[in-house]
């Protein structure tokens, strides 16, 4: 993928827009969190007024009221947060979720071509990454807002008291986010270098796994142990490094908002004494009042060390919308397959024909134009040519997995469109150049779903053998790139998947490549029972054996673009 | 629970010393806390009291003020060594973990390696170890240092204000904090295993679809297994809210417990206090440390969160480290020089849950000197039969000789030093070509570069390799940078180098044009002249670098 880092301002605008959908929601739990924050005021003023009352007779308020007056709005708070939290959840989750919905909606409707993502980055930034969005709207944004309002409230019941503790609070308050700020770029720098190590980290554990049975063959099983463990402590040092930044940005809070408290307390306590006169609108402070002033002094600080605390979901959450920036520009830019891939009814048999078509056989490449052709029902045909003639490009093109630049593919009389390609492609059977599974059972792997009878495909595929040798059989999951089967033996089982369609034309693309001769012959004559079975069959190869086998070869001359990139 | 209680217990046993020294800071700090509120509430009130009482001047406000700051300096200090100290610990032992995951990984068979390769076995793998870093830090070292604090302010509420208010503080806090967290740990767990189970199958169908998109749509089948995908965001979303609304009740829970403790030190020492059974100061004493305690609970707020995740995590994690040794032989008999160096008779292989054999029987002899080709269509089981001659698979039936002695008697260092077997999709590494090369070296001993540019010679690399840096060509992750042909000749030479005297080679010359592939193989009998090569490969061509042709059927 391409760079994604974004400026701070542009991904806080990215996540604004990302948050908008719910930040009605947001905006209710911000509101409702910092009410609670503030009924602590109320809280405060029944403690103060109580023990005041105990020093100062006459009490205007008993313990027992100020007790069950206390545990009372401690319940409201408990609620209001509740709610809060419950809104600031429910939007996290919300967003997350439809976040993710629009992204695999998308890139399932890829075309063939697309080589913008990667599917594991797909599937990391689908799973964990667009998670990390949760914690920065449930957390962060909340915080945020009882951090603006909070502060402000606090400082208003204050000043009316004593100018003093008002003064305190504005400026320790506001130093804190001075100093956070510039800590704040130190800390970055080093996590951003700490997060490229855990990348290297990630890939060395990766290559030590995948390379597992090769390190006991050469005997360095132990010595591969040893020299991770050393990895593993450079990341831990690392981190160690990052975490002592990070906790002095937090200590320099604590001590601020401590200090701030300390001074407060002395304050009051002198003012109380009479030993201070000056700072409380001339009169000396109410015993109330310096009780009151103490207990609000601690929850002035507080939003903004939770705010603190949120900080780095607020740096994750830049980061990944950066990246899901990045992958909804790509995601726009390549092209879409036509139709939605969704179950139809086949058409009758029919000629599959083109006409007048220019092809990019990649996203960034030049149109190659192709000859005109077509296949009759029940006629064998390759396509051949040199490697970047577009035969692979055809193929898919033929199939609606690629939008042409030019010209027009007909099944019989119908042009293949937007609303015809699913009807379309439900008489088509497909083999693949790289043979891949759904990590699902063997079964479903080769059904796709699709009704049929999947033992005569087998048996007409000369596949059974492979599944009695697997583990569980057709219940075995045979992964992505067919892990446990061989590659001859991953052909056939792609050919009892082109059985089991029943499709009345099969394209192919190299069917034969990367095979010994003896397997390569049985694909092919797994290839020609399909036909006697009356499936026309359209074959992307450059093996000889299998051109001689058709009954006509469309040559492709290419133009001297390198575009399929065959290793 | 009981694996989360296990792995508790083996993090702390890495550095014991430091996780209790880390232990001893967090009590200090909440002790510290409990103190600057119990004394700040203390001085206020008492000031206000000497105030109306007009006594002010004779007040000692030096001691209490100067308490007042040290122990709001000396907190913030402490708080900041204890986060270093208990931070530091709890990563050397998770680095510990994964050496000792990696180990188990390791040990696992080989037809379960086999499936462990790729992105997503290792995503878990690491996801799982950091999700267990909560395990120390926000609950057990916690829930220690909360019951120290907590012991610590009774104390001093039963001395200072009334033993009634010492317990019914003690009282609330500890049946409160209990009851939450017994609760949360039972029902979180389910949602947690669901959340996670969701995610994975998120990624899973996010694979699925991305990887198989074209296949899916020519089979009709893009629509119904993009709703499966959703159907995982949407199971995913279920279970995250759940586990958000325990959560949330847990947390109100806290809160409630910390308002009602408040509260009752506040009556039972203010009515005290009015009774005149103590200051109003110190009835002040009971209602702040009172709420100063409620910091113990903040840092299990979110353990609490991690319970589900963290349980499901460690039994993954425990799982990977208790894979059991692989089974050495008690005695190691001697090898017979007279005897044939590799002596295979009826050998069967069939995989765990099987119909069908994957190969046999089989039975041949290699002598020393010889190169035997065997061949067979795919799928006829050529390299599960090089596996299970070089240990990595056990047979079924049928016996395997190295020289006279069964390969089950082998011990595993002296075996690799024997037999080695270069895998048809043999994995290098990131790194230089020296250092790929070296991990067939003993270590410790300076590389010779002279013999490793002769064993890149015998595999026709060394030109290759002289074009770009020599031996410090670097390479990509898995190999990547060179091609195919090449990373199997790198593959290859590494394993002439261990000088093996017994060689298997897993379609040495897959990829190679003719000339190179012979070049290669007549390389490496150069330098390694009485090594017994056996070689698969389905080019017929190859059959004239063998002395000998062994063909397995169907």
């Amino acid at each position: 993928m391409t760079e994604t880092c974004l400026s701070p301002a542009e991904a806080k605008a990215e996540l604004a827009r990302l948050t908008a959908p719910v930040s009605k929601q947001l905006r209710s739990a911000g509101m409702l969190a910092a009410l609670s924050e503030m009924l602590w005021a109320a809280q405060a003023a029944l403690v103060a007024t109580a023990l005041g009352g105990l020093v100062a007779p006459p009490a205007s308020l008993s313990v027992p009221q100020a007790a069950i007056g206390f545990v009372f709005v401690m319940l409201l708070r408990a609620a209001l947060d509740a709610a809060a939290q419950a809104r600031a959840n429910r939007a996290a989750t919300t967003l997350v979720a439809s976040e993710r919905a629009q992204l695999l909606t998308e890139a399932a409707r890829l075309d063939a071509r697309a080589t913008g993502m990667a599917p594991a980055e797909l599937a990391s930034l689908a799973g964990e990454k667009l998670a990390l969005l949760g914690p920065y709207v449930s957390r962060f944004t909340p915080a945020m807002t009882r951090s603006r309002i909070v502060p402000l409230v606090f400082l208003a019941l204050v000043a009316p008291l004593s100018w003093v503790v008002a003064l305190i609070f504005m400026i320790a308050g506001p130093l804190i986010p001075v100093f956070m700020a510039l800590i704040g770029m130190a800390a970055q720098q080093a996590s951003e270098r700490q997060m490229a190590h855990m990348g290297t980290l990630n890939g060395t554990l990766a290559d030590r796994i995948a390379a597992s049975a090769d390190l006991r063959l050469l005997g360095a099983e132990a010595r591969a142990g040893r020299e991770l463990s050393i990895v593993f402590h450079i990341l831990r040092a690392r981190t160690m490094k990052v975490l002592t930044v990070a906790f002095l940005s937090s200590t320099v809070l604590e001590l601020f908002s401590a200090l701030g408290v300390a001074l407060v307390a002395v304050y009051v306590g002198f003012n109380l004494l009479g030993e201070i006169t000056w700072g409380s609108w001339g009169g000396q402070l109410h015993p109330a009042s310096g009780i009151f002033l103490l207990m609000l002094a601690p929850n002035m600080f507080q939003p903004m060390r939770d705010l603190a605390a949120a900080w780095h979901d607020r740096a994750s959450a830049f980061a990944v919308a950066g990246e899901l920036k990045a992958a909804k520009a790509m995601l726009s830019e390549e092209g879409q397959i036509m139709g939605s891939g969704a179950a139809a009814t086949a058409l009758p048999p029919a000629a599959l024909s083109w006409h007048g078509l220019a092809l990019r056989p990649g996203p960034g490449a030049a149109p190659i134009s192709l000859p005109d052709g077509q296949v009759a029902p029940g006629e064998a045909v390759a396509i051949s040519g040199p490697s970047g003639a577009g035969k692979t490009t055809l193929i898919a093109a033929l199939a609606g997995l690629i939008r042409p630049d030019a010209g027009e593919i007909r099944w019989g009389e119908t042009a293949l469109a937007e609303d015809s390609a699913d009807a379309i492609r439900a008489g088509l059977g497909w083999l693949p150049q790289a043979p891949q599974f759904i990590a699902a059972p063997l079964s479903e792997a080769i059904t796709l779903g699709r009704p049929g009878d999947l033992a005569a495909a087998l048996k007409a595929a000369h596949a059974e053998e492979i599944i009695a040798a697997l583990p569980e059989g057709l219940a075995t999951p045979l992964g992505d790139i067919g892990g446990g089967v061989s590659g001859g033996e991953a052909r056939r089982l792609m050919l009892a998947r082109a059985h089991h369609a029943q499709a009345h034309l099969i394209l192919a693309d190299e069917p034969t490549a990367d095979l010994d001769a003896e397997t390569a012959q049985l694909v092919l004559a797994g290839l020609m029972a399909l036909r006697d079975g009356g499936a026309a069959l359209l074959i992307a190869s450059h093996d000889p054996t299998v051109i001689a086998a058709m009954d006509r070869v469309i040559a492709l001359e290419g133009n001297g673009h390198d575009a399929e990139d065959r290793t | 629970m009981i694996a989360l209680f296990r792995l508790a217990r083996r993090l702390s046993e890495t550095d014991r010393t430091a996780f209790l020294r880390g232990l001893a800071l967090m009590v200090t700090v909440l002790v510290m806390g409990v103190a600057l509120l119990g004394l700040s509430g203390w001085f206020v009130t008492a000031a206000a009291a000497a105030g109306v009482a007009g006594v002010g001047v004779g007040f000692d406000f030096f001691r209490p003020s100067a308490g007042v700051r040290f122990l709001a300096l000396g907190r913030a200090m402490a708080r900041y060594g204890e986060r270093l100290l208990t931070h530091d610990a709890t990563l050397r032992a998770l680095a510990g973990m994964r050496s000792a995951v990696y180990a188990g990984i390791t040990r696992l068979p080989h037809e379960v390696q086999s499936r462990l390769r790729g992105a997503e076995a290792l995503n878990r793998i690491t996801s799982d170890i950091d999700a267990l870093d909560g395990l120390m830090l926000r609950l057990v070292l916690p829930i220690s240092a909360a019951l120290a604090g907590l012991a610590a302010g009774t104390l001093a509420v039963w001395f200072l204000v009334t033993p009634a208010a010492a317990i019914a503080l003690a009282l609330i806090y500890a049946l409160g904090g209990t009851l939450i967290l017994a609760v949360t740990a039972r029902i979180a767990h389910r949602p947690a295993a669901a959340a996670e189970a969701g995610l994975q199958s998120l990624r899973a169908a996010s694979l699925d679809l991305m990887r198989n998109r074209a296949d899916l749509a020519v089979a009709g089948a893009l629509d119904r297994l993009t709703g499966v995908a959703l159907e995982a965001v949407n199971a995913e979303e279920t279970a995250r809210n759940r586990l958000d609304d325990i959560e949330r009740q847990s947390s109100s829970a806290l809160s409630l417990t910390v308002g009602l403790a408040a509260a009752a030190t506040l009556y039972l020492g203010g009515t005290a206090a009015e009774a005149g059974l103590i200051s109003p100061a110190r009835a002040a004493i009971g209602f702040f440390v009172a709420l100063a305690l409620a910091e113990s609970l903040g840092a299990l707020r979110r353990g609490l969160a991690e319970w589900g995740r963290m349980q499901g995590a460690a039994e993954r994690v425990l799982r990977l480290t208790d894979t059991p040794p692989r089974p050495e032989p008690a005695v190691v008999p001697l090898p017979l020089p007279e005897k044939p160096l590799l002596n295979v008779t009826d050998l069967r292989h069939r995989r765990a849950g099987a119909q069908r054999d994957s190969f046999g029987p089989v039975s041949f002899t290699l002598a020393r000197a010889e190169t035997l080709l065997i061949t067979g269509p795919s799928g006829v089981g050529k390299s599960t039969l090089l596996a299970t001659l070089a240990g990595l698979t056990a047979p079924v039936s049928g016996q395997i000789l190295l020289s006279g002695v069964p390969l089950a008697d082998w011990s595993e260092e002296l075996l690799r030093s024997w037999l080695t077997l270069v895998p048809q999709r043999s994995a290098l590494m990131a790194g230089t070509v020296a250092e790929n090369l070296s991990l067939a070296l003993p270590e410790g001993q300076p590389l010779d570069e002279d013999l490793l540019w002769k064993v890149l010679e015998a595999v026709d690399l060394a030109s290759t390799l002289r074009a770009r840096e020599g031996l410090a060509t670097q390479l990509g992750p898995h190999g990547s940078g060179l091609s195919g042909g090449q990373a199997k000749r790198l593959a290859l030479a590494r394993a002439v180098l261990r000088r093996p005297k017994v060689l298997m080679l897993d379609e040495p010359t897959e990829g190679l044009d003719a000339p190179t592939a012979k070049a290669t193989l007549a390389g490496i009998r150069a330098l390694l002249p009485d090594t017994g090569i056996i070689f698969v490969s389905h080019r017929s061509p190859d059959a004239d670098l063998a002395d000998r042709v062994l063909h397995l059927a169907e």
